[in-house]
């Protein structure tokens, strides 16, 4: 009988303490879950105020082609007929003919609107992050066209490849919760 | 089946499969996905249809009373198309504490129009977007006060701004070109429609990317104006408005935002112009008067805004943006004839250029500012010798770099306006950099990038919608 009530006590020990350890274990799980979302995860991202379109956005993602793409703010474009972002340096034509096109990849696409407007779309999954385009239309014109980080291309690297390569040092981890530092949205103004 | 006949059977085989596989290769094209791109896959509309446009129609008289002062900035860099005035007035070299002495501020409508000054009055080619026209604006030089208006109806769209272009003032006439090439001569003193031409009309010229930005010239009596399209450049008589020559343009160059520039060299006056096809020296006067001197096609860019600097040794020097970097070139006469060889030519990271403003030519120097694609000196002010323009005497360093705007001499200070409305004073010098004060001009300012205007020490300006009066005497 005393071994009986014994060997029942030592179930009830072991019942218990497997019912503790899961509990334990949930709420550690669901601790974590609800820390990951009340905590804010950092990621990488571009502040194309500081990127100088070194092209090496385009060759060291370990990403190929790259995480990093050109972006368009609509709202800061001139619509120009002849865009330093669109056409190579002093191209032969104001058209849409490859000779004339300055991205390697065609991923800008050009659109009439009206006299004298043209409007200038990114096909992002053509675009390689080379920062050409960025380039001339930051040369020449109202810098509309910038470099962001896409989040759902980008592993997150705990050290993102490019960043470690950056000669303008405009890669920088970012709360997730503003995960894009989109321009014609914020300004380099540290007052705005 | 003995061990020769399966080895026959599989050579057969593998024969044919490698037959078929050869063939399959030859017919492959990996380019069949390709996508050719060509042109006209942006759909480009056909072009505007030229408006009608009755060209001097409006005009209004508000003020007649206004204070005469003594001296001129007739035109686009001045009296001597240098950029340097000569006036004997003595101007601040600083601010110390105070503000600047802001005489008048009016707002215009969004361009980079500059200003011309004739004996206390202000002349300003403005575009009214409220009313759509071009509109001249006369102004008092001393207190802004609105005299008259002289326009035109016009619909145009914002394209970077819409004006451009400043006027050129003689003591008898005004003579004005707007945003889509409309030329319009006045009665100086009583703002009178004299003439009017409408070029892109008449010569089926192609109005610049971003609208006209030729600054017109008024030349012995004669308006010159470079017109692209069917005739390269004409003369027209001042008084009358009958066209004197027209140089043939049987190479369709085209009309460009450069201004046509006098210069006298070999014995002979000349008009240098920069269209988009070919730098061209014409005959200005004599049995050739209109005539093509010399040209050269080396120097062809999509976009040219800075005007050609004629050195008096026969030296000329070109720059243009968008890539196109800079050129020196020189005359050279023999018996009457000309002839133009290429000293230099090369990117904009690599000498001298600048993208809108046509550089200074002071004490055997050229000075400019950089544009963004010029490598390391990116927007900074630079100093070279013009027997070698890609070398640089100075630089003005990373901590001093300006953008687009003007810069010009006055009194021995050179003033220099940034984007943004900020005034520099600088000691010019062919040693180095030295500023001597800066300040703010125009609150929240942009795109200050019309050139400067001065006149018994006061000095116009402007961003893109507000134009300014500063006192700089001392
Ligand atoms: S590496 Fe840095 S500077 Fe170079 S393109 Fe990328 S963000 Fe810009
Ligand atoms: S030029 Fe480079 S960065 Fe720009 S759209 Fe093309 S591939 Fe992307
Ligand atoms: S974090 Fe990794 S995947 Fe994302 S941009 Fe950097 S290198 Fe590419």
């Amino acid at each position: 009988m005393e071994n009986n009530s014994k060997s029942k006590n030592r179930r009830e020990f072991i019942q218990s303490g497997v019912r503790l350890s899961l509990a334990l274990a949930l709420g550690g799980v669901g601790g974590l879950a609800l820390s990951k979302v009340i905590e804010d995860d950092w990621v990488w991202q571009i502040d194309p105020f500081e990127c100088t379109q070194c092209g090496r956005c385009a060759t060291d993602c370990v990403m190929s082609p790259s995480a990093v793409k050109c972006v368009h703010a609509y709202d800061l474009c001139g619509y120009c007929d002849l865009c330093g972002g669109y056409l190579k340096p002093d191209a032969n034509a104001l058209s849409t003919a490859a000779e004339n096109q300055l991205c390697p990849t065609a991923a800008i696409e050009r659109k009439f609107i009206e006299e004298p407007y043209f409007e200038y779309h990114i096909i992002e999954d053509l675009c390689i992050g080379c920062a050409k385009c960025v380039k001339g239309c930051t040369s020449f014109g109202n810098g509309s066209l910038h470099l962001q980080i896409i989040h759902d291309i980008c592993l997150n690297c705990n050290e993102c490849s490019i960043a470690r390569v950056c000669p303008s040092d405009a890669i920088k981890r970012v709360p997730a919760s503003e995960a894009y530092k989109v321009k014609g949205d914020f300004t380099n103004n540290p007052e705005s | 089946m003995d061990s020769k006949q399966i080895i026959k059977i599989v050579s057969y085989s593998l024969g044919i499969i490698s037959l078929v596989f050869f063939f399959w290769w030859l017919n492959a094209n990996p380019t069949r996905d390709f996508e050719i791109l060509e042109e006209g896959a942006d759909n480009r509309g056909a072009g505007l249809e030229a408006q009608e446009v009755e060209i001097g129609e409006y005009f209004e008289q508000f003020a007649t009373g206004y204070t005469e002062l003594s001296e001129t900035w007739p035109r686009f860099r001045g009296e001597d198309f240098d950029n340097i005035s000569k006036s004997p007035v003595k101007l601040i070299d600083n601010f110390g504490n105070d503000s600047p002495r802001i005489l008048w501020t009016k707002e215009l409508g969004e361009g980079h129009s500059g200003a011309a000054i004739y004996e206390g009055l202000v002349y300003i080619l403005d575009y009214n977007e409220e009313e759509r026209a071009d509109i001249l604006r006369c102004y008092s030089l001393l207190d802004g006060k609105e005299m008259w208006v002289r326009g035109y109806n016009l619909n145009i769209k914002r394209n970077h701004g819409m004006s451009r272009t400043i006027p050129a003032i003689t003591e008898d006439y005004i003579l004005t070109m707007g945003p889509m090439c409309h030329v319009m001569c006045l009665d100086r003193e009583t703002g009178d429609f004299l003439w009017g031409l409408d070029v892109a009309r008449e010569y089926e010229s192609e109005v610049p990317l971003w609208y006209t930005g030729q600054c017109p010239l008024i030349d012995e009596g004669k308006a010159i104006i470079a017109t692209g399209g069917n005739a390269l450049m004409v003369a027209v008589d001042m008084e009358t408005g009958e066209k004197l020559w027209e140089t043939p343009n049987p190479e369709g160059w085209k009309m460009s935002h450069s201004s046509v520039m006098p210069y006298t060299f070999g014995g002979r006056k000349m008009y240098v112009y920069s269209a988009i096809g070919a730098l061209v020296g014409i005959a200005s006067d004599g049995d050739d008067a209109g005539e093509i001197l010399w040209q050269t096609t080396v120097w062809n860019h999509s976009v040219v805004a800075a005007s050609p600097v004629c050195i008096p040794d026969g030296k000329i020097f070109m720059t243009a943006g968008y890539g196109a970097g800079g050129m020196l070139a020189e005359l050279t006469e023999n018996n009457g004839n000309y002839s133009i060889e290429i000293i230099t030519k090369y990117a904009p990271r690599e000498g001298l250029a600048s993208e809108q403003q046509t550089p200074l030519y002071w004490n055997g120097h050229l000075f400019g500012i950089l544009p963004k694609d010029g490598g390391p000196g990116r927007n900074q002010l630079v100093c070279v010798h013009p027997d070698n323009p890609q070398e640089m005497v100075w630089t003005s360093g990373s901590e001093n770099r300006f953008g687009l705007g003007p810069y010009f001499i006055a009194d021995g200070k050179m003033f220099i306006l940034n984007d943004d409305g900020t005034l520099f004073i600088a000691r010019p010098s062919t040693e180095r950099y030295i500023e001597m004060d800066k300040v703010k001009v125009i609150e929240n300012g942009h795109d200050a990038w019309a050139p400067f205007a001065i006149a018994n020490g006061y000095l116009i300006m402007r961003d893109a919608t507000n134009v300014v009066c500063i006192d700089l005497n001392i």
